[in-house]
């Protein structure tokens, strides 16, 4: 997007100069629905409904094919076997089970991004937003990435709207909308059609978007 | 000296029953008993059971492995002062300095075989070959090992006989040797010493006539190797490389320490320290001496090697290993790492496109670290090893046992799928616990398989804790019998992928996809395409 604006004016504000982000890299159709074109890094993307597990792992598949470490912090069962088919290199993943409480849980955190580029974290309740911070800060300070998945998968959700402790730079809400190549005893799970809801801190306003994908 | 087939002797309740190590479905070592059935390191799982309907079948287990050694190890350290080790089942030493301590290299021999008369090895085939190169020494050990179970099969005087081929001599044996016991004895892959058998080199002889131009030509840096090691030659020479001016690395407590893991904690910083300076000079260090010295005056020295290089993580790992089999009760106040062998860095150097990157550094340390924090079963890494069930597929292992160059080989190619596995997509939340469902038809009967895998109705609705959602369509079963000959760990399921409507609480209406298994009469929720 070019911003038009008064070369006077530009020199003043040096909030008009053009930032650097350093991006991870994304695949094409996942690049459309991110803002600033690509995974920032030190940011924290949220991802929540029933698809977000798969939205989780094909938002690092690129950046972990091209050399990077994923870290899998507490998200117990996660699907292996689906992460290879969204190309994560699986000998650059490393699962972590933190403890509970919340300040070890906060300390795990820190270690796993101190040395790992990407992060799919699951929260437990008892973390306390002071402790939140904490992690975000060194996020920010280590230019990792960590996406959240909520899980609430069947019935649960284990948040209510607004009192998660991290404050996510992305939100993305999936709702699956159809699967096809299954009928009723014929053929298996194909493709799907997912509504993807973009919101969050670096989003000016919400889009949602038509998404057709094979996992 | 080589014990043979290590894990299987560790693993057996006696010394006489068959009994096998398995590793994802294969062999890999038998003890004396299956030996005489017929079962062969490499043969499948169920290959091997039927030569041996009652064979016992254990896992395999480094750790494990490595423990029941360590009094093994203690043994031989009585007799010889310095002793290399790298890997459960073998011990190599220098025989200059003992042997003439004890008359020479036979009664040397003989010591050695006397004193671990009574420990645990004495059932087992062990034997001990001396000889010029590491590589004539291992198949000298392991010709003597043969030897003696063939003695004790004929049950003539359970006489062990080491194998000594004379200083001058080892060329000229050695030169008669299959290429066979490099893929054996030396780390050369399968592949290559077939390689080398069809283009007729079938003794070392004949790959040591070639040249080593030639075979440097052909095979590039492992053909150097090659021709290195039918000659004869050692892998590392010592006058490689200058090495640098100072090359130990020494601390001393003036508190005693009793504890372990403060020891371990303090081998850790100077591991970092000692590899960090290596890597400084451009160099690594491939055989380290570690030595401990208690405040009584007593100490343990030993030598370990590893071609490949020992990084900070080993050296650690190697220091724990020497502590536990030390077993002292006296505090310690003194550790050394002395660099025995260094070599100029040639394979691991960082790269800037692929290979062992900053990265991949950084995320070890990261790894090292957590495994401190939580436990090493709380870091885990993933290896394939195949199955049907989604969480056969892959195998979740302790990243202690953690060997990147490794990892990098066999992970990232794409396996083949099972035969009767689901299609992909694969559902990306598996389920390790039970969550008990109720699939029913429409008039609300339990849906049933029969024996052949057919559905009782079609679904039409599934209980979830008492509320119940519509299925709008449905695909399957796929069915999994597995193990039926084993009534302990038989499997008998069949899996469905259904879609079910759910309305929000907002009045949207959503799908999900879920995949269900009926096990033992029960259905429950394997997994969801999430």
């Amino acid at each position: 997007m070019k911003l038009l604006v008064p070369k006077t004016l530009a020199v003043k504000h040096s909030f008009f100069e053009k930032q650097v982000l350093e991006n991870f890299a994304v695949s094409d159709q996942i690049r459309q629905l991110l803002p600033d074109a690509g995974l920032v890094r030190g940011r924290i993307v949220r991802c929540r409904g029933d698809a977000a597990t798969s939205l989780a792992l094909s938002l690092c598949a690129r950046a972990s094919q091209q050399g990077s470490w994923l870290g899998v912090v507490g998200v117990s069962h996660l699907g292996i076997s689906s992460a290879v088919e969204h190309g994560v290199a699986l000998e650059r993943m490393v699962f972590v089970h933190p403890p509970e409480s919340s300040r070890d849980w906060s300390t795990t955190v820190a270690a796993v991004i101190d040395g790992f580029d990407l992060l799919i974290v699951a929260v437990p309740e008892a973390l306390s937003v002071s402790d939140a911070r904490r992690v975000q800060t060194r996020l920010q300070s280590r230019r990792s990435v960590m996406i959240i998945v909520d899980t609430a998968t069947l019935s649960q959700p284990n948040f209510s709207n607004n009192v998660h402790p991290f404050h996510a730079d992305v939100v993305l809400d999936t709702t699956t909308k159809s699967w096809s190549g299954i009928n009723n005893g014929a053929g298996y799970l194909q493709q799907r059609q997912v509504a993807i809801k973009v919101s969050g801190r670096r989003v000016a306003r919400a889009q949602e978007h038509l998404v057709t994908c094979s996992y | 000296m080589r014990c043979l087939d290590w894990p299987a002797v560790v693993a057996a309740k006696t010394s006489s029953s068959p009994c096998v190590v398995v590793h994802s479905q294969r062999v890999v070592s038998r003890s004396v008993g299956a030996m005489h059935y017929g079962i062969q390191v490499g043969m499948r799982r169920r290959h091997a059971q039927g030569l041996c309907p009652d064979l016992e079948i254990a896992t395999y287990q480094p750790d494990r492995d490595r423990r029941a050694f360590n009094t093994v190890v203690r043994a031989v350290s009585e007799l010889v002062p310095l002793i290399e080790l790298n890997e459960p089942g073998i011990i190599v030493f220098a025989t200059r300095g003992p042997s003439r301590y004890f008359g020479g290299d036979e009664p040397m021999a003989n010591k050695i075989v006397q004193a671990l008369r009574g420990s645990i090895v004495a059932d087992s085939q062990f034997g001990v070959g001396i000889a010029d190169s590491r590589l004539a020494a291992h198949i000298a050990a392991h010709i003597s090992a043969q030897n003696t179970a063939k003695n004790t099969a004929q049950n003539t005087v359970k006489n062990k006989t080491p194998f000594i081929v004379e200083p001058e001599k080892t060329k000229i044996w050695l030169a008669q040797q299959s290429v066979r016991v490099l893929s054996e004895f030396a780390n050369i892959n399968r592949e290559t010493v077939s390689l080398l058998e069809r283009l007729g080199l079938n003794t070392l002889q004949d790959v040591c006539k070639l040249g080593e131009s030639v075979l440097a030509g052909r095979f590039g840096e492992l053909g150097v190797e090659l021709h290195r090691l039918a000659r004869g030659d050692e892998q590392h020479p010592l006058a490689a490389v200058a090495p640098p001016p100072e090359h130990l690395c020494s601390q001393v407590f003036e508190q005693p320490i009793f504890d372990q893991q403060t020891l371990l904690n303090n081998v850790q910083a100077m591991a970092g320290e000692f590899s960090n300076y290596f890597a400084q000079h451009g160099a690594i260090c491939v055989r380290l001496v570690i030595k401990f010295e208690s405040e009584t005056g007593s100490y343990s020295e030993r030598l370990w090697y590893r071609p490949q290089g020992l990084t900070a993580r080993a050296i650690t790992e190697s220091a724990k290993w020497q502590i536990e089999s030390w077993q002292i009760k006296d505090a310690l106040v003194r550790i050394q790492l002395i660099a025995d062998e260094v070599r100029t860095d040639t394979a691991r150097q960082l790269k800037l496109w692929g290979g062992v990157t900053q990265i991949d550094e950084m995320a070890n340390q990261a790894i090292g670290r957590l495994t401190e924090l939580l436990g090493s079963t709380a870091v885990q890494l993933v290896k394939w090893q195949g199955g049907r069930d989604l969480q056969d597929n892959h195998q979740l292992v302790s990243a202690s046992h953690f060997q990147p160059r490794q990892n990098e080989s066999n992970v990232s190619d794409i396996k083949p799928q099972w035969r009767g596995a689901l299609p992909t997509p694969s559902p990306s939340v598996v389920y390790s616990e039970l969550l008990l469902v109720r699939v029913v038809d429409k008039d609300k009967n339990l849906l049933r398989v029969s024996a052949r895998h057919e559905l009782s109705a079609e679904p039409a609705q599934i209980i979830i804790s008492q509320q119940s959602y519509k299925i709008i369509s449905w695909a399957g079963p796929w069915p999994i019998e597995e193990k039926w000959w084993d009534t302990a760990r038989s499997r008998r399921l069949v899996r469905l992928q259904v879609v079910i409507e759910k309305l929000m609480p907002d009045g949207s209406q959503q799908v999900q996809a879920l995949l269900v298994a009926l096990e033992h009469g029960e259905w429950s929720i394997a997994a969801i395409y999430g």
